[in-house]
């Protein structure tokens, strides 16, 4: 049987480490779209990258061959010879590639971090051909030393789970094509499980100069606020989104488990990327808290995750300009200006009232 | 060497908290004296305020000389470096209640724009940008949107201080022709919003015909910054024309407003 052709934009975590556990080298060939030129010219020169799964104490390694790495753009000559597109570049990235997404009736698989990506798309296309994907799983840009030598575009995911909207079943691949109602409950657990308590964990993480999850998790402070804020998620998820509490409870212990990986190498600085994007309204950390206020949950721990957010400070960071911000204003002035929460919601006075108090909490860490 | 970031950070601090100022007394002001024309005004607010902003920047380091509206040059032991402060450029849109105004500071050593904060405390619009770094409003980066002038917006800033009163009708014609070959031109009362504005794509281009040093040095940086093409002239003490525009508008901004400047 002939091989179905891929067009992934995004050659990072996702679209690189995770895509070919999904769909086969043997049953797929692969071609990307890159914005980054050392990476497609690796590509392009290699022809082949290793994806490496974790799995018990030891990897499992796969070698991708890879037909071409287009620079974005470029791939407007074979897009509409594809079988599938898959997007895996970010929410902030993908305004980019919407406009060269209307030449194509293929299916769109949106690995975006964020479930409004493929209403967004389609509005924009006019189609209904871009669907939501959820790769539940954490992949690493950082291989071990010696793999790395051999291929520095080595890469580890997890053994994860993929859920697909059944609308793109056709595509076929080892994942679990579900509904609209399904898809929806896995992303609110995804969002609220797994990306809020991940992205707490790394900036608990950075506070205590750890660079990866697994040694953020071994500091026993930071191990204890990451499960803090996990209980608090998971009674919100109960209480409030009505989600079945066996379900959740399992989630949460996946999750925690992974966290601890220590053949994950997870980078601190990948997950912390971008704090402002994850302290959005709605989003996993803001959002998250006013879920939690709303069901009656205080979730004291999740907050603690939000100032550690607000001190993030990685000079290389997208969002670097956060350092400026939180050092130059008041507190009031940073949550009324730059974080946009209304002065007197229960939320803008939960964090003034808890400010000092936390910011001493994370002090402590170190 | 001066450390940049901590020069953003104290600018930000002393425009956030002038805003703050401005807001608890928005509605008690009464003018106090009309200075160079009935549009420039002052009212004892710009003065207190001027006064507190002062406070933060000398704490911050006090030997950096500061030039200020209303006070005028404050001397300062470290030489080529300044910081240039309006404490309310738009005083007339304060005084009347229209929500376009706001505090201007920036930071210039050896005759080099390094810093430049704009706060607007009725619309919480915080711009502020060091080079070297880039322009954000808010937690934002921005810059500006190039569309051709049809497609864009424009102001324009003539001076209190008419300079030459017979040459004012050259300014009124100016504003016409980009009036009418673009979506329009505003005479909006702030120029330092203006170019703020500018930094995020709301204006395609603006100009200024005797502006004010304080008015326009945070803005004509952060829309240098943003990705405009920015030219200014000394034309007096403390006095600046100016065109910023985006690539696209720059030709016709600056064919029309060379005319303003004549």
């Amino acid at each position: 049987m002939a091989r179905k052709t891929l067009l992934i934009y995004g050659a990072g975590a996702i679209g690189r480490g995770y895509v070919p556990w999904v769909f086969a080298p043997d049953k797929y060939r692969y071609y990307y779209v890159e914005a980054q030129k050392s990476i497609r010219d690796i590509l392009n020169e290699q022809k082949y990258f290793t994806s490496l799964k974790t799995k018990t104490s030891t990897y499992q390694v796969l070698e991708v061959p890879v037909e071409f790495c287009y620079a974005p753009g470029e791939e407007k000559s074979i897009i509409s010879d594809v079988d599938a597109i898959i997007t895996a570049v970010g929410p902030r990235n993908i305004l980019s590639i919407a406009e060269n997404l209307q030449n194509t009736n293929v299916p769109i698989i949106c690995f975006e971090n964020d479930d409004s990506i493929p209403g967004f798309i389609n509005s924009l296309t006019g189609g209904t051909n871009a669907v939501f994907g959820i790769p539940d799983v954490i992949t690493s840009n950082t291989a071990p030393a010696k793999i790395g030598k051999k291929d520095p575009l080595a890469i580890i995911t997890e053994d994860g789970f993929c859920y697909i909207d059944s609308a793109a079943r056709k595509i076929g691949g080892d994942c679990s094509y579900v509904n609209k109602k399904l898809l929806a409950k896995q992303w609110q657990a995804k969002l609220y499980l797994h990306n809020t308590s991940h992205c707490i964990a790394a900036y608990l993480g950075s506070f205590i100069s750890a660079k990866y999850i697994h040694q953020a998790m071994e500091n026993r402070s930071v191990k204890m606020i990451v499960k803090g804020a996990m209980y608090e998620m998971q009674e919100m998820l109960k209480r409030k989104m009505r989600l079945n509490a066996e379900f959740v409870d399992w989630y949460a212990r996946k999750e925690l488990k992974r966290f601890c990986n220590k053949l994950l190498y997870d980078p601190i600085s990948r997950v912390a990327r971008e704090p402002f994007r994850k302290l959005a309204h709605g989003e996993r950390l803001i959002g998250a808290a006013e879920l939690c206020l709303t069901g009656n949950i205080i979730p004291k721990n999740v907050l603690t995750g939000i100032m550690a957010a607000f001190c993030y400070n990685n000079p290389d960071d997208p969002d670097a300009h956060i350092r400026y911000l939180i050092s130059a204003l008041k507190p009031q002035d940073f949550l009324k200006i730059i974080m946009n929460l209304q002065p007197n919601g229960a939320l803008f006075e939960l964090l003034l009232s808890c400010w000092n108090g936390t910011l001493k909490r994370l002090g402590n860490l170190k | 060497m001066i450390d940049r970031d901590k020069l953003l950070e104290t600018a930000i601090k002393a425009a956030v908290e002038a805003g703050n100022i401005i807001s608890a007394h928005t509605h008690d002001i009464i003018p106090r004296a009309a200075k160079e024309s009935l549009r420039d005004v002052v009212t004892e607010l710009d003065v207190y305020v001027e006064k507190e902003i002062v406070k933060i920047l000398k704490e911050f380091d006090s030997g950096f000389a500061i030039l200020t509206e209303e006070t005028g040059e404050i001397s300062g032991a470290q030489k080529g470096c300044r910081w240039v402060v309006d404490p309310l450029d738009g005083t007339v849109n304060f005084i009347n209640g229209i929500p376009f105004y706001g505090t201007s500071i920036a930071f210039i050593e050896n005759n080099t724009l390094i810093v430049g904060v704009f706060y607007n405390s009725v619309l919480k619009e915080l711009f502020y940008g060091c080079r070297g770094v880039g322009v954000y409003k808010n937690h934002k980066k921005v810059q500006v949107k190039d569309r051709p002038p049809e497609k864009s917006l424009f102001s324009i800033a003539f001076s209190g201080k008419s300079y030459d009163r017979s040459m004012r009708k050259n300014e009124f014609l100016c504003f016409g022709k980009i009036n009418d070959n673009s979506m329009g031109c505003l005479r909006t009362g702030s120029a330092a919003a203006n170019l703020a504005y500018l930094t995020e794509g709301r204006f395609g281009g603006c100009c200024g015909k005797a502006n004010k040093i304080w008015d326009v040095a945070a803005g004509l940086l952060l829309a240098e910054l943003a990705g405009a093409k920015v030219s200014f002239q000394h034309i007096g003490t403390n006095l600046v024309n100016y065109v910023a525009a985006t690539p696209s508008n720059w030709d016709f901004l600056n064919k029309v407003a060379g005319k303003l400047f004549v």
